[in-house]
């Protein structure tokens, strides 16, 4: 008999959601999470704050993971936990992030030198939700893991 | 550069469990409004679609809490198309002779059973396809001209 102790696996749920890569489409995976959040009992403020990082993070893997190439998916998988919801992107990878840009904090002098603007993405999320991690997934593309703690 | 024509596609998968369905409804209903339906048809969807993924729990996985429900969406010019997919432990058979909403409600028949005759309503084409093989696959169209029921106007002669 192996010594293994029978570990008692948190009771979760998995939706998952597979979108084109056009723009537009953050809304349905936003709206998607907000609707399970706030059926889990996520305050307001705490479904809006998931909401934009959703946003963000599908955003990201639309534009640079799969550089707007439509027939790329980027899949969006909600777990429900009893205390927590767990949001993970994750992209096909046309472009990978590079892992130096996922810690730092932008300076706004350099962002608004940009023609873009862009570049707040990545410390929005960090600032949104509990815990992000920025990994890459087995089939090689970006996957952002981003959870939310249901506090009772 | 903008094309007339376009496709559009998303795919969702949920737990075969009450509850789930008012997520899918809200991912659709998203989905619906952002390809151009107006909010009365989304309205309309979302009921026609809570109905068909209850359906897929309740009857086609027979409330087995480790099956799924998978939901389709494509869109064209044309129509939107939404299929429900379910793992088929019960497959769907239709009834010899339905009742209709009137005669359940009259009492000749159990007031169950009437989701399909609703969505029937709400919906501009809905059904099972009949090949399916592997679960049951129903599905729901919505035409963006879709014909509004005409009502012969009065003659003043």
């Amino acid at each position: 008999m192996s010594n293994n102790k029978s570990e008692t696996k948190p009771l979760e749920k998995i939706i998952e959601l597979r979108l084109p890569s056009r723009l537009g489409y953050e809304r349905v995976a936003m709206d998607t999470a907000s609707s399970l959040a706030r059926r889990m009992g996520f305050q307001g403020d705490r479904v809006d704050a998931l909401k934009t990082a959703v946003s963000e993070a599908v955003t990201n893997a639309i534009e640079h993971g799969n550089q707007h190439d439509a027939a790329m998916k980027v899949v969006v998988l909600l777990t429900v936990r009893d205390d927590e919801l767990i949001v993970s992107v994750a992209d096909q990878g046309r472009q990978l992030l590079d892992q130096n840009n996922v810690t730092r904090t932008p300076h706004i002098e350099d962002i608004l030198d940009k023609s873009d603007k862009g570049g707040w993405g990545i410390w929005l999320i960090r600032e949104l939700v509990d815990e992000v991690e920025f990994t890459t997934a087995p089939t090689g593309g970006n996957q952002v893991r981003m959870v939310i703690h249901l506090e009772r | 550069m903008k094309t007339t024509y376009y496709s559009a596609s998303m795919e969702l998968s949920i737990p075969s469990e009450l509850g789930y369905e008012v997520i899918a409804r809200d991912a659709v209903a998203a989905f619906a409004l952002r390809m151009g339906f107006t909010h009365e048809r989304v309205e309309d969807l979302k009921t026609a679609l809570s109905e068909a993924c209850i359906n897929a729990i309740e009857h086609g996985n027979m409330l087995a809490p480790n099956l799924r429900v998978n939901v389709a969406c494509m869109c064209d010019n044309d129509r939107l198309l939404v299929e429900i997919h379910d793992q088929g432990l019960k497959h769907h058979t239709p009834a010899q002779m339905p009742l209709s909403m009137a005669d359940k409600l009259a009492g000749l028949g159990s007031m169950r059973g009437m989701g399909l005759l609703l969505i029937g309503q709400l919906m501009d084409e809905a059904g099972f396809d009949p090949n399916s093989q592997d679960g049951n696959r129903f599905h729901l169209t919505l035409y963006r001209q879709h014909t509004v029921e005409h009502v012969p106007s009065q003659r003043t002669e």
